[in-house]
């Protein structure tokens, strides 16, 4: 009876005990750096910022073995203090951490929407120009495939997948460098030093005929597309033009659609050709016809191949692909043909550009 | 003596019930484990990855459960048991909807490969139809190497496909769809043209 008495009042003293300790709570900044752990990774922290993102988890884990080490004790000795304060500085990084994120995603956003436009820009350029080279398809094959790989980036822009976008850029970059190594290939004349001395010498000649003789006189220009009046030696316009659909060849024989090189003099005004208004050119001249020559002789020429005639400059739109002539808006044929008198000189060059020029006017300034 | 016993008896009691709990649950922390990997394997982490992380994250709370109760002198595994449970059941039936998002994927991409096969094929048609004449002739040409060049990146899409990246196959096939389209624009509007000079 005595010892039943005991064991019951020795249960209940235990039972009151248990009941006066109150276990302390789990702050509530532990879940709080759980969730904001989830943030971050939601956030591609691994990829913004990897080294601190990986500091963070560190950091967190040894916060969570502390935590442990707290619930493993009896309630009653459970302290959360440092503990909590422990979260709270995780907190802490981890919103630092969210905002550098932003801030690198707002950085490398603004950078790929810029690089892609300076892309797009690339690509309308060549393609513009893809419009007179013999031969350009390889080029617009791989411009068409980087087309479809720059989409895909702008696509990874508007979506804000920015770990994706440089791998899609650098798919882009490697189809437009394949579409600069095959226009190289298609424009070795233009790049030959020799070759570009030639073009400037008959410019500088054609300008200083015109300065001498206060006289008007022409140079077109095949790379940029362009025909430029010289008045006494000084410009006076600049026109756009079309070529030939070879037109950056240099013309040798009828038919190939090139549009020649060299110097040349109006020798008939036709106010009434079928391109609206035509100034006939002198082509071919001598150094034409000794080119001409040669290639039959070395069989780069069909046998039955004349030489050509008929390069006119005329009308009928600068966008036009003809023959091998220099095509103008007929406005402009207006205007060259009150500034134009037969005899007027008319040179035709490749390109002015050095070298190291055409490679930066091709790249758009791309190192 | 009597009372020796009893009381010997309550405390054999006592322990015995707080250690049924005890042992740790190795077999339950390894099939939780491995059920997540099976989720992940399945590509989890491709079609269901906000889920993987909260297993995860739920994983690793179970494992500071495991962790906890294994400092204690009085061990209950109970609740870590509960809770080793609960991942391995919620990763089984992660990996269970994996197929059926894949297939949701999949059927997106071959959805959108035929929509960029039908753009690429009404611009090939429309080309057929351009007048040929001076004004057309470079830009037939330039159309002709373009379309030759989304049929270049057209065989990509099965590349894709075939690797399983199905979003990859989607983006692509959009892309080309769009070309196309574009492409198709710029041919009739070089038709209109000839039209209207006429």
């Amino acid at each position: 009876m005595k010892s039943r008495a005991l064991l019951l009042a020795a249960l209940a003293v235990l039972g009151a005990f248990l009941v006066a300790c109150k276990t302390p709570p789990v702050p509530a900044v532990v879940n709080q750096a759980i969730d904001q752990e989830k943030e971050l990774w939601r956030a591609e922290a691994a990829v913004y910022v990897p080294e601190e993102y990986r500091v963070y988890l560190s950091s967190l884990r040894l916060a969570r073995d502390k935590l442990i080490q707290q619930k493993a004790r009896f309630g009653w000795f459970r302290n959360y203090e440092e503990v909590e304060k422990d979260f709270r500085a995780i907190i802490e990084t981890g919103q630092a951490l969210l905002e550098k994120i932003e801030k690198e995603k707002a950085l490398r956003s603004s950078a790929g929407a810029a690089e892609v436009k300076a892309l797009r820009e690339q690509f309308e350029k060549i393609k513009n120009f893809t419009l007179t080279i013999r031969e350009a398809d390889d080029v617009r094959r791989s411009l068409t495939r980087g087309e479809v790989a720059l989409r895909e980036a702008e696509i990874c822009l508007e979506k804000q997948k920015l770990t994706e976008l440089s791998g899609k850029i650098r798919i882009v970059n490697i189809y437009l460098d394949q579409a600069h190594r095959f226009l190289f290939s298609l424009l070795a004349r233009y790049a030959d030093e020799d070759q570009i001395n030639l073009w400037r010498r008959w410019a500088e000649e054609t300008v200083a005929e015109s300065r001498e003789k206060r006289a008007t006189a022409l140079v077109i220009n095949k790379l940029e597309k362009t025909l430029t009046v010289y008045k006494a030696g000084k410009i006076a316009a600049t026109y756009n033009i079309g070529l030939g659909k070879y037109g950056l060849s240099d013309k040798l024989h009828a038919g190939d659609e090139a549009t020649p090189e060299g110097k040349y003099r109006v020798v008939r005004k036709n106010p009434q050709s079928r391109f609206y208004k035509a100034l006939l050119l002198d082509y071919p001249n001598e150094e034409d016809r000794q080119r001409f020559s040669l290639a039959k002789k070395q069989g780069l020429i069909p046998a039955n191949a004349g030489i050509g005639s008929l390069i006119e400059i005329h009308g009928g739109g600068e966008d036009s692909l003809t023959g091998g002539c220099i095509a103008v808006e007929d406005s402009v044929m207006d205007e060259l043909f009150l500034e134009v008198s037969v005899g007027t000189p008319v040179t035709i060059v490749g390109s002015l550009k050095s070298v190291a020029e055409l490679l930066t006017w091709l790249k758009g300034g791309r190192r | 003596m009597k009372n020796a016993i009893k009381l010997l008896v309550l405390g054999v009691f006592v322990v015995s019930l707080f250690s049924s709990c005890a042992k740790q649950p190795t077999q339950e922390i390894n099939d939780a484990k491995a059920a997540v990997e099976a989720a992940t394997k399945e590509g989890a982490d491709v079609y269901a990855a906000d889920e993987l992380k909260k297993l995860n994250a739920d994983l690793t709370a179970a494992l500071d459960e495991v962790a906890t109760q294994d400092k204690k002198f009085f061990k209950k595994f109970t609740t870590a048991k509960e809770m080793l449970a609960k991942v391995k059941a919620d990763a089984e039936a992660l990996k269970a909807t994996i197929p059926a998002k894949k297939e949701a994927a999949k059927n997106a991409a071959l959805t959108a490969q035929q929509e960029a096969r039908a753009s690429l094929d009404e611009a090939k048609a429309l080309l057929e139809k351009a007048p040929r004449g001076k004004g057309t002739k470079a830009d037939i040409e330039a159309f002709t190497a373009d379309l030759k060049g989304l049929e270049d990146s057209f065989a990509e899409i099965q590349a894709a496909i075939d690797k399983e990246d199905y979003l990859g196959a989607s983006s692509k096939a959009a892309s080309i769809k769009e070309k196309a389209a574009s492409i198709s624009g710029q041919i009739q509007a070089a038709i209109e043209k000839v039209k209207g000079k006429k």
